[in-house]
């Protein structure tokens, strides 16, 4: 039976244009990291200051291609209409994060936030920090939804996808980020 | 008319909340200022006793804004309107009545009402700083009775990044495009409802900072903001650069909005040559926010890290103050365009249903928008002609020019479709008219500024000043104005009064003109800007300017009378008392919560600028399809 209501009237998007629309998000956050990278010779040099651990750069990087796993995992099951099976995937993607996140704070304590590369370093790796947090959230909502209420999650599958959508671009910059500031 | 009989009859049975307004209807309004501030306090303070330093330095005042800023959002209902439901929680009521114009929701029609507020008062609030920057200059000095010279840079900082991000920014993008762009593409809501929603409710708190900055300390950067003056003119600069970054930030979730309705949520038949002019003109401006804002984040966040994180960007032994001008004016230059490029969108939207005749050269006229969009991305390095080495002049002097070309197409297209046809004058339509022959004035003027060697000699004089308030004052503040007169039937039901709607032009457009084109003059004759003390040779043409631009401010009265009178008690207007084809003006008016019923959907079957006899009814009314 076709919802009349309120809320779906006023929300009338397609999940196409949702998912569509989200990547004007994407491109702008890409943007932003972009400027970052290329400022980074601005500042920092070529040099990489010897103090910045490249184990735990070279760690971080690997764990982050690896979540595309889940990633994956986590797609193929939305395709499926099995919402409940993403969960488990999604609560990596959150451990995932969290591991990140303490990644990112560590390696802030190698450098010097005067000097040029540890301030463009810092301000890069922080702004990585405030989308994992934002990933935190995501995942923790789209699992609560799917936990909490399925109907409603499933008739907004736009919203998982768009999380995975968000963190498959999160791989991407962290990748460009890990070439640029550790070994370019 | 038969389609909006069926559309009331229907939507008369949807049930919508007609209760009439009540002092509790303000609750959401109250609780986020009250958690806001409560918020800002707690945080400014906490941070202050755990750094030992006073709350107005700058890392109390940045933790506290962002945590204030979270609560005032919670406040306004994001909390149970969003957040909640988004982790599974139970559903929000939906308000459709008029409560929904005082807390957070999804409505973009009710969001562009609030935008409308918000720019009105703001244009005000910045309207009277610039009054009082004008009463500075009545006298060659007036420092020992009025502003101080610290004063009087507070000030016009304040001005002019209200006037520039607080209205100009939103006015015609916020308050009319996200009104309309849903009715004009044919869908009842935008693509991201409650980002759309969002976007509204960060702007008070951000506003409300920008004018407080004095309080902390203010600053003395002007609305540039440049480093290290930043660094080293009071903490208020912080509340700047959290402010402007935050009006940004929601200048992007509309941006989002805008380019994802028009890809995705066009009417059945809307080929991307029927989308309105309008929404075209919306378009190429979004483009511009979300290509090319980052550069200007990047520049914030890195000018605030050096505020409080001790980083050196653009100060001390690694900064590069040069670095920031880049990142500034690679957003800040084509932003103008944001603000223009739907005022040109505008002229086109009407002149086309006020002559009866179509949009002249329409492919051009939207190769327009979108190449100056395009090549404004480009130039941004002539605002600093004086600061570059001699390389990169001729470069960006040569791509500055050439954005007079696709303008001209812009131009040719208004005054092609007015040509020979039958123009019918009425406020809306006069001030058009009145902005394009003001854009011009600025627009000419602007080449001498783009010019290198001009431009060495008119930089920071009297001449940029007045050029650009002929572009954003005579341009878009005009066109904005047409464009609420314009489309108030649609949002009331109600038409203005046209007599003080033209009494209102003429006075606008004569002291605007009286305050800004001797500034031309000044300009040349060595006027700076930026100064609260000037020789006495200029005296008698700032006296004129001044005592005009007194007539001029207080000349916005009659305007903002004649639009709380006629929302209230103004003729009622029929469905569409323009005669225009506009899909949204095929809506009842004024527009219903739900635009139009369960089950029906416009699709268009032809353009709508055809105002041929014989021409056939652009849009009909089709079922809904079954998925």
């Amino acid at each position: 039976m076709t919802d009349n209501s309120y809320a779906k009237l006023m929300d009338p998007a397609s999940e196409r244009a949702k998912r569509g629309a989200f990547f004007f998000l994407i491109l702008f956050a890409a943007i932003i990291f972009a400027m970052w990278d290329l400022a980074r010779f601005l500042w920092g040099g070529t040099a990489v200051p010897a103090t910045l651990n490249m184990g735990v750069g070279v760690a971080l990087t690997v764990l982050m291609l690896v979540s595309l796993v889940p990633v994956m995992a986590a797609r193929k099951k939305l395709d499926q209409g099995d919402d409940a099976g993403i969960v488990s995937s999604l609560a990596t993607l959150i451990v995932v994060s969290l591991v990140m996140a303490g990644g990112i704070v560590y390696s802030w304590t190698t450098l010097t936030i005067g000097s040029g590369y540890g301030g463009i370093y810092d301000i890069t790796s922080l702004w990585f920090l405030v989308h994992f947090v934002a990933a935190i959230l995501a995942l923790l909502a789209s699992i609560m939804k799917i936990t909490r209420t399925p109907e409603r999650a499933k008739s907004e599958r736009w919203v998982s996808y768009n999380v995975l959508t968000f963190w498959g671009g999160v791989v991407i910059l962290w990748v460009a980020f890990f070439i640029v500031f550790y070994i370019a | 008319m038969a389609t909006n009989e069926i559309q009331e009859n229907a939507l008369n049975n949807m049930g919508v909340d007609k209760t009439p307004f009540a002092a509790s209807m303000l609750f959401p309004l109250f609780r986020a200022t009250l958690w806001g501030l409560t918020g800002y306090f707690a945080a400014a303070w906490i941070t202050a006793l755990l750094f030992h330093t006073v709350i107005v330095n700058p890392l109390p005042a940045t933790v506290g804004y962002v945590v204030g800023l979270i609560c005032w959002l919670m406040g306004s209902g994001v909390w149970e309107g969003w957040i909640r439901r988004a982790f599974g929680g139970k559903e929000a009521p939906t308000y459709t009545g008029i409560e929904r114009y005082f807390r957070f929701g999804p409505d973009s029609k009710s969001t562009a009402v609030r935008y409308v507020v918000l720019n009105i008062v703001t244009f005000f609030l910045a309207g009277m700083a610039a009054m009082a920057i004008r009463i500075e200059l009545l006298t060659p000095d007036s420092t020992s009775w009025w502003l101080s010279e610290i004063q009087y840079n507070q000030t016009f900082g304040i001005h002019g990044l209200m006037m520039l991000l607080g209205v100009v920014a939103s006015a015609i993008v916020g308050g009319v495009g996200y009104y309309l762009i849903p009715l004009m593409l044919g869908t009842r809501n935008v693509v991201f409802p409650k980002l759309l929603g969002l976007s509204w409710w960060l702007l008070p708190p951000a506003t409300f900072a920008v004018f407080m900055s004095p309080t902390i300390g203010g600053f003395q950067t002007g609305w540039w903001g440049y480093p290290p003056l930043a660094q080293n003119s009071g903490s208020g600069i912080v509340w700047y650069v959290l402010g402007a970054a935050t009006i940004l930030f929601a200048s992007l979730l509309g941006a989002i909005n805008i380019a994802g309705t028009m890809v995705y949520m066009r009417a059945k038949g809307m080929s991307l040559g029927r989308v309105p002019i309008f929404v075209w003109g919306l378009f190429a401006a979004a483009t511009i926010l979300v290509v090319e804002s980052p550069a200007t984040y990047t520049g914030a966040l890195m000018d605030l890290s050096d505020m409080i994180a001790g980083s050196h960007f653009y100060t001390g032994p690694t900064g590069h103050p040069l670095a920031y001008l880049d990142q500034f004016w690679f957003l800040f230059h084509p932003e103008v365009y944001v603000f223009i490029l739907p005022a040109f969108a505008i002229w086109l939207e009407i002149l086309p249903a006020a002559a009866k005749r179509p949009l002249f050269a329409r492919g051009w006229a939207i190769a327009g928008l979108v190449g100056v969009s395009m090549l404004g991305a480009m130039l941004g390095v002539h605002h600093y002609f004086t600061a570059v080495s001699d390389a990169r002049m001729p470069i960006f002097m040569t791509i500055t020019e050439t954005v007079s070309i696709p303008t001209g197409f812009i131009y040719l297209s208004a005054i092609g479709t007015i040509w020979g046809g039958r123009l019918r004058i009425n406020a809306a339509v006069l001030l058009v008219l009145m902005a394009m022959m003001n854009f011009l004035i600025g627009g000419l003027t602007g080449i001498f500024n783009a010019d290198v060697p001009a431009d060495l000699q008119l930089h920071n004089t009297y001449w940029v000043i007045a050029h650009f308030h002929y572009t954003m004052l005579g341009g878009v503040i005009f066109s904005w104005i047409a464009a609420l007169y314009w489309w108030f039937p649609k949002v009331t039901g109600r038409k203005i009064n046209e007599f003080w709607g033209k009494f209102h032009a003429w006075w606008f457009f004569v002291f605007f003109n009286c305050t800004f084109f001797p500034m031309f003059i000044a300009g040349i004759e060595g006027m700076n800007r930026r100064i609260a003390i000037y020789l006495p040779y200029l005296h008698d043409i700032n006296l004129f300017m001044s005592i005009s631009s007194f007539f001029l401010g207080a000349g916005f009265l009659i305007p903002l009378a004649n639009l709380l009178y006629s929302w209230r008690y103004g003729p009622k207007a029929e469905a569409n008392p323009w005669g225009s084809n506009g899909l949204e003006w095929q809506i009842k008016s004024p527009t219903p919560y739900v635009p139009y019923p369960a089950g029906t959907e416009p699709e268009v079957v032809g353009p709508n600028d055809n105002y041929a006899a014989e021409a056939k009814e652009p849009v009909i009314w089709v079922p809904t399809p079954s998925k």
